[in-house]
């Protein structure tokens, strides 16, 4: 079985994003998308019961490649990656184009995503590379039983849903669906002698193009200049006063 | 321009995201037609204001996939330029799967949109709601997710005229369908909302929430911190992936205020937050904020309602 899974290098989520010209400006230095780690954490499961072979795909600047072995560390066993300045910017579906073309090459089986990342949370990424797959698509799998059948768990709007996994398909997981391990210092050592592959835009058929033009951003004041006050044991008592007067109680 | 808008399904009737999406598409006055997609007998949701086309599924197969085939078909035949849905997980599967048919990427978080000589642009909202992000669309085809709660419904009377198209069923068999019991007043439509953070401490202490709420008539929500913990189900989530609320009253209890917390309430009438850190970015958003301890203030506060 080969699993490819995404892992998408982010500004450090502790900062705030900031643009230039309507692009999230990208450090030198980014790391592991938590919402990615859901998805390797997947990957790995299925590895351990399946002998699996896992790789990691991204695109992006690579810059110091912290995220990517932020990945390797969990436990994939290589990664590849697409950095090319025409890609600055990209849209959602160009992305989902270049992913997918990454899962191509590697003939992957099984491809599995987070639902959205933290920073540009478009949230259609998985779904647009299983249309370009021509795989099924299991979204929003927020629970995954591994036995000799593996059984996914989606999350729907009125509850939930079960699927065996087909021997081909792309899965997004949620955040929270699994517990992502922690690298001890072994694996922290073992990640910096995996393959860490860059793979040249021009190996790759992109049909897409950046459809959307970018604008403006406009800053607005939201902050409110409510009353605080701090709790000395009758704070209470202004909560009750506030419900009287906007006639909850 | 020529406008379909992806229809979803709760409770037989249109969803409220569908309706919100309708009523900003009448303000424009656009040329619009409904495809909804749902596994409902009988659903009543022929509309007196525009053409509606029901695609069947079968709820035991997963075949999202099928749909959107037909849809592109639709979109093909009919020359549409705008297509439009809600942010949701049916028509984020949807939506994402037109994209890569039609070649043109879509735009997500939408939060209001225009028309203007033949071009679609866009307002997302960024960092929490901190600024608005505005996108020109130049692609032959426009693909919108609309966040819940954008703009107001539109009044519609519902009839049963509209045409059934039966989809076939994928070799992707689902079982186990488990459906969350809904009781007391909904997130979604309630004029107060509670909502809890991590900082209840603890997962008993939530009867807390509950007794207030049961005084206030409140909806009660939460974070995705807690709900990821398992102390409530995923539809109570409140923020980016979760649901967005505009109550009158939003009570923020042990939460930190993160941006993609925020998005999902900001837009609440009057915040009143509790948190013991006075840093917390959540009173950024409150009008009347509590810096202290949740278990020591709700306690008196459901003494004293
Ligand atoms: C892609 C993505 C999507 C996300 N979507 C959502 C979403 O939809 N909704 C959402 O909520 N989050 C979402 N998040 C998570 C979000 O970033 C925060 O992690 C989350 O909202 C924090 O929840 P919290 O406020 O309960 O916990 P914390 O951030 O841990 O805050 C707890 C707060 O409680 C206070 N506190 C602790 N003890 C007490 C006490 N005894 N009395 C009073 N106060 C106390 C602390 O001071 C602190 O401010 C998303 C994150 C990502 C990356």
């Amino acid at each position: 079985m080969k699993i490819a899974v995404c892992a998408k290098q982010i500004p450090d989520p502790a900062n705030e994003v900031t643009y230039s010209n309507g692009t999230i400006e990208r450090p030198e230095e980014q790391v592991l998308d938590d919402t990615d780690r859901y998805g390797i954490e997947v990957a790995l499961q299925l590895k351990e019961k399946f002998d699996a072979e896992v790789t990691i795909i991204s695109m992006g600047p690579s810059g110091t490649q912290k995220g990517l072995q932020q990945a390797l560390q969990m436990g994939a066993d290589k990664a590849v990656f697409v950095d090319d300045e025409s890609l600055k910017g990209a849209n959602s579906l160009m992305t989902a184009n270049v992913l997918s073309e990454l899962a191509k090459s590697l003939s992957a089986d099984i491809v599995i995503f987070g639902t959205e990342s933290t920073d540009g949370y478009s949230g259609t990424v998985p779904q647009q590379v299983s249309r370009y797959l021509d795989l099924e698509c299991i979204s929003y799998v927020k629970a995954v039983e591994i036995n000799d059948n593996v059984t996914l768990t989606r999350q729907t709007v009125e509850g939930s849903e079960k699927l065996n996994m087909p021997e081909k398909c792309v899965i997004s997981v949620t955040a929270g669906g699994v517990e992502p391990r922690y690298p001890n210092f072994k694996d922290i050592m073992a990640a910096k002698s995996k393959p860490i592959e860059q793979v040249s835009i021009s190996d790759l058929t992109i049909n897409t193009t950046q459809n959307l033009e970018f604008i403006d951003i406009e800053t607005v004041e939201n902050s409110k200049s409510g009353e605080k006050i701090v709790d000395e044991g009758e704070a209470y008592q202004e909560i009750v006063n506030k419900l009287k007067e906007l006639k909850v109680i | 321009m020529k406008t379909l808008i992806i229809g979803e399904i709760i409770n037989n009737n249109l969803s409220s995201g569908t309706l919100e999406i309708l009523g900003k598409a009448k303000s424009l006055d656009l040329d619009v037609q409904v495809v909804t997609v749902g596994s409902d007998e009988n659903p009543s949701i022929g509309l007196d204001l525009c053409k509606q086309t029901y695609l069947k599924r079968q709820n035991n197969s997963l075949n999202l996939s099928k749909a959107a085939t037909k849809i592109s078909e639709i979109i093909k035949n009919e020359e549409i330029s705008l297509i439009l849905g809600s942010s949701t997980y049916m028509c984020r599967d949807l939506i994402s799967f037109l994209s890569v048919d039609l070649n043109s990427s879509p735009v997500s978080n939408v939060i209001d949109f225009d028309v203007a000589s033949g071009n679609v642009s866009t307002v997302n909202s960024i960092n929490g709601g901190e600024s608005l992000y505005k996108t020109k669309i130049n692609s032959g085809q426009a693909l919108l997710l609309i966040r819940p709660k954008a703009f107001d419904p539109v009044e519609v009377n519902f009839n049963d005229d509209f045409e059934t198209i039966d989809l076939d069923g994928s070799d992707l068999e689902v079982f186990d369908i488990f459906i969350e019991e809904k009781s007391g007043p909904q997130l979604e439509d309630s004029k107060v909302v509670i909502s809890a953070g991590r900082g209840m401490v603890d997962k008993e202490n939530l009867e807390l929430i509950e007794t207030l709420a049961s005084k206030l008539n409140a909806a009660i929500g939460g974070t995705r911190a807690i709900v990821d913990a398992g102390w409530m189900p995923y539809s109570q989530q409140v923020g980016q992936t979760g649901k967005t609320v505009k109550p009158d009253v939003y009570i923020a209890c042990g939460i930190s205020g993160a941006t993609q917390h925020q998005v999902g309430m900001k837009d609440s009438k009057f915040v009143i937050a509790i948190n013991k850190d006075e840093e917390a970015p959540i009173f950024q958003l409150a009008d009347l904020g509590i810096v202290g301890d949740t278990l020591s203030v709700i306690p008196k506060l459901n003494d004293n309602i």
